[in-house]
């Protein structure tokens, strides 16, 4: 620095006011501020290309684990496209297709499969900025709970391959259902209208059968309204039914609680079956039933988010009930709940940890932990995943836990371990 | 954090300004200012009078290397009660990011992922810590949720290294819902533009410090198309905001709210 410029910073400082030009070089902060500006003035200028109406990716993936009845070791292949378009095709109609194929090779339980998910297909027309219709398949999806829906009535039989159980994967690969749906937006609020007619009467499992009979058995309808009271606090209610679904009236409710927690309550009441009734396709009259889901997210000031939540389902067993089931019964029950992503048992605890940039950049470290509390057992997932700019590698480890008899030691599975490339193309 | 790029001499010459500052020697408040107008008209700078749309691209570095990149298109409309912004954002840029969404309307914070057409709530903290508490920077209205209080009359150095007259002012949150309680900053005394600010935590911890420049005319007047954030507690991490494509924009009242997320799709 020349002496000129430290006598012009003094002048600064002792409240002289020199011309503009004379403390051009003159000091903007303390030396972190100017190492700053002078990494900002470096900065590339070049601007990014704007968001592509589509996405595609590839995945690969190898996996190991262990069965549980026989001990054996099984291995995992699996190489998937997923695809997504969004677009407006004319001023006020808007398409999307949403499309995924798993192969998957695998010695283990299940065997591995071909299977080709058309989760989305539809036409959305806006009447007015406010006024909203759709025609097509579309993944409905409602619930403020993380890993229990019980408002999220269209989940049920959506899942064609489950090839992650993280809660949002399986959110996001499942197949829409077939609907005429319009939504009424005001400031404060909204509502929702949704029929589902009854396409096909049985799920079909051919690679690429479109499969209307698992997500459009029978004629339904759904309707959900919302009104934001506050800032802080928007319920939802909405009702559903249909020609083979009982009447249920479902809530949906979250909140804040200070600066780092949102609290969240999910309900759903209706008359229906119990879940063995369901799996053991045994004759029972309908009875009322409840399902909920409350919980809290908590953020630590160090990119850590931990999700408790309280899950409940009144049609599924508790602990004696399940007790009694002979094995193969329960097996039964367990692929039932899971069709139709159902609580397998009365009541269940699931914890949730998501560590966005855990020690380095890009590096996501997430896990479950599902205690069911009727039989004392668990089940376990962790991953690690790590992104660059067009890919990401993930690190998968999924285990079940329990003694003889309860519920996740009824799983297949014993463990699992998987390894994940994703290119975006 | 001392850089090993800021000159010796330069480093020294800031301490010598430091200490004489401490002894009292710096230029006194001049009477008769109102504070608070002057935080007002400061915003009128930075926040455009109508619904708009504009481009930002963050450049994310870590020890002086570019290590993260994102693109959002904020779309932002003041609420006519409160007069705060209410802001849509939606992520360009990476890939893996391209079309999520976060609506921010006061406190009442949602984030949606199209692909699992979940619409979640977020907490402030979830927020502050990602770097969408970065893209809406440019439109927060300080005189609404803040009281403001000249602290002195000073020359300062602007973003660009530019001496210039300016009122330092301090901010005291008038409301808790805010994201830093309390704020210092430098407003320049002729032209009215922000130069820079520092936010802190409730706790007194410097959360954040930004410098405004590169002003250019846009929808209107002279607006800062650069902000440069420095985290309060890891200086080497820092943040550069470039704003484009600045564009009037009408949002509609009914898009301001959870269940309009999954129908964003602008034209």
């Amino acid at each position: 620095m020349t002496m000129r410029k430290i006598i012009a910073a003094l002048a600064v400082a002792l409240g002289f006011s020199l011309p503009t030009q004379a403390a051009t070089d003159a000091p903007a902060g303390p030396p972190d501020d100017l190492d700053a500006l002078s990494l900002a003035d470096k900065a590339p200028s070049n601007s990014a290309a704007p968001a592509r109406p589509w996405r595609l990716f590839l995945e690969g993936a190898i996996g190991r684990g262990k069965l549980r009845a026989s001990g054996d070791n099984f291995s995992l292949y699996r190489g998937s496209i997923d695809f997504r378009y969004d677009e407006h095709v004319a001023q006020q109609l808007r398409l999307v297709f949403s499309d995924r194929l798993d192969g998957v090779a695998s010695d283990g339980v299940p065997p591995g499969d071909n299977v080709n998910t058309l989760r989305e297909a539809y036409l959305s027309w806006a009447r007015a900025e406010d006024q909203i219709f759709d025609l097509g398949r579309v993944n409905i999806r409602n619930g403020a709970a993380m890993g229990f829906n019980p408002t999220d009535w269209f989940k049920a039989n959506a899942l064609r391959s489950i090839v992650d159980p993280d809660p949002a994967v399986l959110r996001e690969n499942r197949q829409g259902t077939v609907v005429l749906q319009a939504q009424q937006l005001w400031s404060n609020a909204s509502l929702t209208a949704t029929v589902s007619p009854r396409l096909a009467r049985s799920a079909d499992s051919a690679t690429f059968a479109l499969n209307a009979g698992a997500t459009n058995p029978s004629n339904r309808y759904l309707v959900a309204g919302s009104y934001k009271l506050s800032d802080k606090f928007t319920p939802q209610v909405l009702v559903f039914g249909g020609n083979d679904d009982p009447f249920q009236v479902g809530l949906n409710l979250s909140g804040l609680v200070g600066d780092a927690v949102v609290a969240f309550g999910e309900f759903s009441a209706g008359k229906g079956r119990s879940l063995v009734a369901q799996a053991l396709n045994q004759p029972e009259a309908n009875s009322n039933q409840q399902r909920a889901s409350v919980g809290l997210t908590y953020t630590t000031g160090f990119n850590l988010s931990l999700t408790a939540e309280a899950e409940y389902n009144s049609a599924a067993p508790n602990g004696d009930q399940w007790n009694l089931l002979p094995a193969a019964s329960q097996q039964q029950v367990l692929v039932t709940a899971q069709a139709l992503q159902d609580l397998p048992t009365r009541s269940q605890w699931f914890l949730y940890a998501s560590w966005q940039d855990a020690l380095v950049q890009r590096l996501e470290v997430s896990g479950f932990l599902r205690q069911d509390m009727q039989t004392s057992s668990r089940a376990l997932w962790l991953e690690g995943r790590y992104a660059w700019e067009r890919a990401e590698l993930a690190l998968q480890w999924l285990a079940y836990a329990g003694s003889s008899g309860t519920v996740y030691y009824a799983v297949p599975q014993q463990h699992a371990l998987q390894l994940i490339l994703r290119i975006y193309l | 954090m001392h850089s090993p790029n800021v000159p010796v001499g330069l480093a020294i010459a800031l301490r010598f300004i430091t200490l004489v500052a401490s002894l009292g020697l710096v230029a006194p408040v001049q009477g008769g200012e109102d504070a608070q107008s002057i935080l007002a008209t400061s915003d009128e700078v930075r926040n455009p009078p109508r619904p708009f749309a504009v481009t930002v691209r963050l450049l994310e570095y870590r020890n002086s290397k570019l290590s993260d990149e994102n693109t959002l298109t904020v779309y932002s409309k003041a609420d006519n009660a409160s007069g705060q912004y209410r802001t849509l954002v939606r992520f360009v840029a990476p890939e893996r990011d391209a079309n999520k969404l976060m609506l921010k309307n006061g406190n009442d914070l949602w984030f949606y992922d199209p692909s699992s057409q979940a619409s979640i709530r977020l907490s402030p903290q979830q927020r502050l810590l990602g770097q969408a508490s970065n893209g809406d920077v440019v439109t927060v209205n300080l005189a609404k949720d803040y009281k403001a209080e000249l602290l002195a009359e000073e020359d300062t150095a602007d973003g660009e290294r530019v001496m210039r007259r300016a009122y330092k002012l301090g901010l005291s949150a008038v409301s808790g819902d805010v994201t830093y309680h309390r704020v210092e900053m430098w407003v320049d005394a002729a032209t009215s533009r922000p130069l820079k600010a520092r936010f802190f935590s409730e706790s007194g911890h410097l959360l954040k410090s930004a410098y405004y420049r590169k002003y250019q005319a846009q929808l209107g007047r002279e607006r800062p198309t650069e902000v440069v954030i420095i985290d309060g507690l890891d200086p080497s991490w820092v943040t550069v905001l470039r704003y484009s494509d600045y564009a009037w924009r009408d949002v509609p009242d009914a898009w301001l709210q959870r269940d309009y997320l999954p129908r964003f799709k602008p034209g």
